[in-house]
C-alpha cells in the first residue's frame, strides 16, 4: 500500500487539544467572554429554558434562530460545533429511520422534530455559554449562587485536567500504534481495523488511569496544603473570590436584549401559530 | 545565622499504612532558622517522608503509625494541622506540575491566600511572584509555562503564605541545567535576603557545594550526620557510599594528593596552582592516551539523515511556532551521538521525525534507506525504537514482560520467549519482569523501557532524556547498560542535559539551537569551545572546567584523565 504522510494542522490529536484548550479558556473571545459570569449563567438559563413553554413550531424555529446567532457570536470553535452538527445530523437519519422501520408516517417525524429542535436550541445555548466562560468565570459563578464550594472546584479542576488527559490517551495510542502490528486483512469495510482500534482504546484506560492517578496524589496533598479544604469550612475565600464579580452595561444590555428577543419569538409564534395536527 | 531551631524533630519514628517497616526510626534533629539545608541520601532512605514531616502531611494526611514529636516554628505539628502548617513551611514537589491547580499563574499564586480568606492576598501575590522572579508571567496559562517558569510558579504559590521554611524537593531532577541554576539562585536569594529557611533534598554535589550551608544524609531512615557543608563535602568516601559521589573537583584534587575542598572549579585550579608553586605537583605530558576515535574510518552506513528538514507545531492562538528550521544531519553506523541543547531547543522533535513518527513540513528524513513519508509509523517502528523522557508512558500492559513481548509478538517474530528472556536478562530485570513497570524505582524503569526498545531490534535507537531523575548510582547504570549496547545497534542517539553522559559515553555531540545544528563535533572539542557553550547554555563537566582554567591540552574528560596530565612529587623531595 503506497502512502504520502503529511503533517496534518486540523482532525489530529494536536489539534483536538488545542481545540479543547481554546474552547475551555475562551480564547477566541467573542460577545459573551467579557461579561460578568452569573449574568451569562442567567443568560443560559433563559436561552435554555425558553423553548419548554410551547409546542409552536414558529416560536420553536425563531428560538432556534436566536440561539445560532448567539453561537455565532460566541464564536464557537470548529471542533464543539463540528461535534454538535454531527449529532444533529445523526439525530435526525435515526429518527426518519426509526419512524419509517416502525410503520410510523411523517407526522411521528414531526413530533419527534420538535424535541429535537428544543434539544438543538438547548445545546446552541450551552455551546455559546460555555464556550465563552473559562473555568474560573463558571467557578466563580456557581459559588455565587451558592453551589458547594468542591463544586466550583472541580469545575475549574476538570478543565485543567482535560489536556493533560487528551495527552496521556494520545501517547498510550501512539505506544500501540508503533508496537502493536493492526490486522494484515482488513476485513469487509475494513472491520478487522475498527474492531482492533475499539479494542484498543478500551485497554489504553488501564495505563491512563494509573499514570494520572499517581499524578493526582501530588495534587491533593497540595490542595490540603493550600487551605483548599480550610477554604470550604471558612467563608472569607469565597467572600474574596465572588468580591470580585460586578453586573456592568453590557450584562444588562444582552439580558435585556434577549428577553426581548425570546418575547418576540412567542410574538410570532401567536402571530403566525404554526402547531403539529 | 541566629541559633534558634525552626525544625525540631524528637525520637520521631514512622510507618506508613500497611508497610512492613518504619520508614523514618527515631529521628532526632534541629534544623536552625536561617539554614540552607540540603538533605541528602540514597533513594529510600526517607528524606522525603522527613520533609513531610515538617509540613505535617505526615501524619495529618498520611496517618500511619506516628512517633515522637516534630516542632515547627514553636508549633508542635501534632497538635496543627496541614492548613495551619502551610503558613510556616512551604513545600514544592518534585512533580511539581501536578501541584499546579489554576489556570493562571497570578490565580495559582493567589489560590493559597484567598483559600485562607487573608485580606492583603493581592499585596502577598504581586510580593510572591516578585520574590520568585516571575512578575512578568503573572497573566500566562500555566500550561504555557515552560519546565522552570513553572517550578518558579510553585514556588510563588508556597511564597504566597510567608513561610518561614521552604522545602523542595529534587529540583534538579526535572529541569534542564540553566533552570536548575536560575531556581538555585532564587532560593539562594530567598535565604539570604529574607531570612527564610531551606530545606532542598539534592543529589547532585556540585549543587551541594555551591548553595547549601549544612548537609543532613539520610541513611534507612534515621539521620547519620548534619554537618557544615565544608566539612560533609569532606566526607567523600561517606557521601559516595550513600549514592553521593563527591563533585569531580574534590575528586580530582584527592586524587592529585592536592589537600582541600573546593567548592568550584575555580577555587580548585587555585588550589592546584599553590601546590604546583609548593613544587608538590609537576605537569606531565598525559600518560595515557585520551579515548580518541582511532580506526581510520572507514565509509560508515548512514542509518538515519534528515536533509533540510523544517517543522513546527500550532499554537493555541492558531500561529505555526517553527521547532526545527532547515536542518541536515547524517547519522552513521557506529556513531554514539549526544544530542544537546536547552529547552524549547528541538531535541525531542527532532527524534521523533529520526523515527517516523512524525513526518517533516518540508525537507526529507531518510531511516535506514526509508524516506519516512513512504512508510507507516508502525513498519518504520521496525527500524528506529523512540524511548520517550518520561519511562511510565511506555509501560502499556499490567508486566514488565508483557510490555517487552508486545513488539515482537505482534510481528510474528519467531520464539519471542527466548528474546524476551535474553533481554530481559542482560537489562537485569528477570527478577522484576512480572511486575506493573509502574511500581519499579526510577533506574529500573529506565532499563524497562531499554528492555522495550530491545524488543523491537531496531537500527536506530532514540532515548529522551535517560538519565533525568536518576540517582547518581542509577544514572551510571543507564549509561554502562547504553555502552554495552553499542553491538546490537547500529547507532543509539540519546537527548540529554547531562553533561557527565556526554563526557563518558558519547563519540559525537550535535548541539542544537533555534532548531539548528549550532555545532557537531566530540565531547572534547565541545567543552573546549566557549562561543558554543555559552549560546546552547552548556555548562561541561567539572573536570573540563578546571582543566580549561589549567590550561590542560589534550582536555581532560574524566578524573583519571586529568591525573594524567600531572605527577605527584612525593613529600620532601625538591623538585
Amino acid at each position: 500500500m503506497s502512502v504520502a504522510r503529511v503533517q496534518r494542522d486540523v482532525l489530529s490529536v494536536e489539534w483536538v487539544k488545542l481545540e479543547l484548550i481554546r474552547t475551555a479558556y475562551a480564547t477566541r473571545g467573542g460577545l459573551f467572554a467579557g461579561m460578568d459570569p452569573r449574568a451569562v449563567v442567567g443568560w443560559y438559563a433563559a436561552m435554555a429554558l425558553a423553548p419548554w413553554f410551547t409546542h409552536n413550531l414558529t416560536t420553536v424555529a425563531c428560538l432556534f434562530v436566536v440561539a445560532a446567532a448567539a453561537v455565532v457570536l460566541a464564536r464557537v470553535g470548529p471542533l464543539v460545533l463540528g461535534l454538535f452538527v454531527i449529532g444533529l445530523v445523526l439525530e435526525l437519519v435515526y429518527l426518519a429511520l426509526a419512524a419509517t422501520l416502525f410503520g410510523g408516517d411523517l407526522t411521528a417525524v414531526v413530533a419527534l422534530l420538535e424535541v429535537t429542535a428544543k434539544l438543538g436550541v438547548l445545546s446552541l445555548a450551552s455551546l455559546a455559554a460555555f464556550v465563552s466562560l473559562d473555568p474560573e468565570k463558571l467557578s466563580d459563578a456557581l459559588l455565587a449562587l451558592r453551589f458547594p464550594p468542591a463544586v466550583a472546584f472541580a469545575v475549574s479542576y476538570g478543565y485543567r485536567m482535560m489536556p493533560i488527559l487528551v495527552e496521556e490517551f494520545a501517547t498510550v495510542m501512539e505506544g500501540y500504534r508503533l508496537r502493536q502490528l493492526p490486522p494484515q486483512q482488513r476485513g469487509l469495510l475494513g472491520w478487522r481495523v475498527v474492531v482492533h482500534w475499539a479494542v484498543v482504546a478500551v485497554k489504553a484506560f488501564y495505563p491512563i488511569f494509573l499514570n494520572t492517578a499517581k499524578s493526582v496524589r501530588t495534587t491533593v496533598e497540595a490542595l490540603e496544603a493550600r487551605g483548599f479544604t480550610f477554604a470550604t469550612i471558612d467563608p472569607r475565600g469565597r467572600a474574596i473570590r465572588i468580591g470580585s464579580l460586578r453586573l456592568g452595561p453590557l450584562d444588562l444590555a444582552v439580558l435585556a436584549v434577549t428577553a426581548a428577543l425570546v418575547a418576540g419569538c412567542y410574538a410570532a409564534g401567536a402571530q403566525w401559530p404554526l402547531h403539529r395536527s | 545565622m541566629r541559633d534558634d531551631p525552626v525544625v525540631e524533630a524528637v525520637d520521631l519514628s514512622f510507618r506508613y499504612p500497611g508497610a512492613d517497616a518504619d520508614t523514618l526510626r527515631d529521628v532526632d534533629l534541629t534544623i536552625r532558622r536561617g539554614d540552607f539545608v540540603a538533605v541528602v541520601g540514597g533513594n529510600g532512605s526517607g528524606k522525603t517522608t522527613l520533609c513531610k514531616t515538617f509540613n505535617g502531611l505526615v501524619p495529618h494526611y498520611w496517618s500511619g503509625e506516628f512517633a515522637g514529636a516534630v516542632h515547627v516554628a514553636g508549633t508542635d505539628t501534632w497538635e496543627s494541622s496541614v492548613a495551619r502548617l502551610s503558613s510556616s513551611v512551604g513545600y514544592v514537589y518534585q512533580d511539581f506540575q501536578n501541584q499546579l491547580v489554576r489556570p493562571t499563574v497570578r490565580d495559582e499564586v493567589a489560590f493559597g491566600p484567598v483559600n485562607f480568606g487573608l485580606a492583603d492576598h493581592a499585596e502577598r501575590t504581586q510580593e510572591a511572584l516578585e520574590k520568585a522572579g516571575i512578575a512578568h508571567l503573572a497573566d500566562r496559562f500555566v500550561w504555557q509555562l515552560s519546565g522552570g517558569q513553572a517550578h518558579l510558579t510553585a514556588l510563588a504559590s508556597v511564597l504566597a503564605l510567608r513561610p518561614e521554611v521552604v522545602v523542595v524537593d529534587e529540583p534538579v531532577a526535572e529541569l534542564d541545567p540553566a533552570a536548575a541554576v536560575e531556581v538555585y539562585e532564587r532560593l539562594s536569594e530567598l535565604h539570604r535576603e529574607h531570612g527564610v529557611t531551606v530545606v532542598t533534598i539534592e543529589h547532585h554535589a556540585e549543587f551541594i557545594a555551591r548553595y547549601a550551608s549544612s548537609v543532613l544524609l539520610m541513611s534507612d531512615g534515621a539521620p547519620v550526620w548534619h554537618l557544615p557543608t565544608a566539612e560533609a563535602l569532606a566526607r567523600a568516601g561517606e557521601l559516595a557510599e550513600h549514592g553521593i559521589p563527591a563533585p569531580q573537583v574534590v575528586e580530582a584534587l584527592a586524587r592529585l594528593g592536592v589537600e582541600g575542598v573546593p567548592r568550584s572549579p575555580a577555587e580548585a585550579a587555585a588550589l592546584v596552582r599553590t601546590a604546583e608553586s609548593r613544587g608538590a605537583l609537576r605537569r606531565s605530558g598525559p600518560r595515557t592516551e585520551p579515548r580518541t576515535r582511532t580506526t581510520p574510518a572507514p565509509p560508515a552506513r548512514a542509518v538515519a539523515a534528515a536533509r533540510g528538514v523544517s517543522h513546527g507545531y500550532r499554537s493555541v492562538g492558531g500561529d505555526l511556532q517553527p521547532v526545527i528550521d532547515d536542518l541536515h544531519l547524517e547519522l552513521l553506523e557506529g556513531d554514539r551521538v549526544a544530542l544537546v541543547g536547552g529547552n524549547g531547543a528541538g531535541k525531542t522533535t527532532l527524534m521523533r521525525l529520526l523515527a517516523g513518527i512524525q513526518v517533516p513540513r518540508s525537507g526529507t528524513v531518510v531511516l535506514d534507506g526509508v524516506d519516512t513519508r513512504t512508510e507507516r509509523p508502525h513498519r518504520l517502528a521496525e527500524r528506529a525504537a523512540y524511548l520517550t523522557q518520561r519511562p511510565e508512558r511506555m509501560f502499556l500492559k499490567a508486566s514488565v514482560r508483557e510490555d517487552v513481548e508486545l513488539f515482537p509478538r505482534s510481528r510474528g517474530v519467531p520464539d519471542v520467549d527466548a528474546l524476551v528472556d535474553r533481554i530481559l536478562d542482560r537489562v537485569r530485570l528477570t527478577a522484576f519482569a512480572d511486575r506493573d513497570g509502574r511500581t519499579l524505582s526510577g533506574g529500573q524503569q529506565r532499563r524497562a523501557t531499554l528492555a522495550i526498545g530491545l524488543a523491537m531490534r531496531p537500527a536506530l535507537l532514540l532515548l529522551d532524556e535517560p538519565t533525568a531523575s536518576l540517582d547518581v548510582g542509577s544514572r551510571d547504570d543507564v549509561i554502562a547498560m547504553l555502552a554495552e549496547l553499542s553491538g546490537s545497534i547500529a547507532c543509539t542517539v540519546v537527548a540529554t542535559h547531562d553533561m557527565h553522559l556526554v563526557a563518558e559515553w558519547a563519540t559525537r555531540v550535535v548541539v542544537l539551537d533555534g532548531g539548528h545544528v549550532l555545532a557537531d563535533t566530540t565531547p572534547r572539542a565541545l567543552f573546549a569551545d566557549p562561543d558554543v557553550l555559552a549560546r546552547a547554555h552548556l555548562v561541561p563537566p567539572q573536570v573540563a572546567q578546571l582543566g580549561t582554567e589549567l590550561g590542560l591540552d589534550p582536555l581532560p574528560l574524566t578524573v583519571a584523565e586529568l591525573a594524567a596530565h600531572f605527577t605527584t612529587v612525593p613529600l620532601g623531595v625538591p623538585a
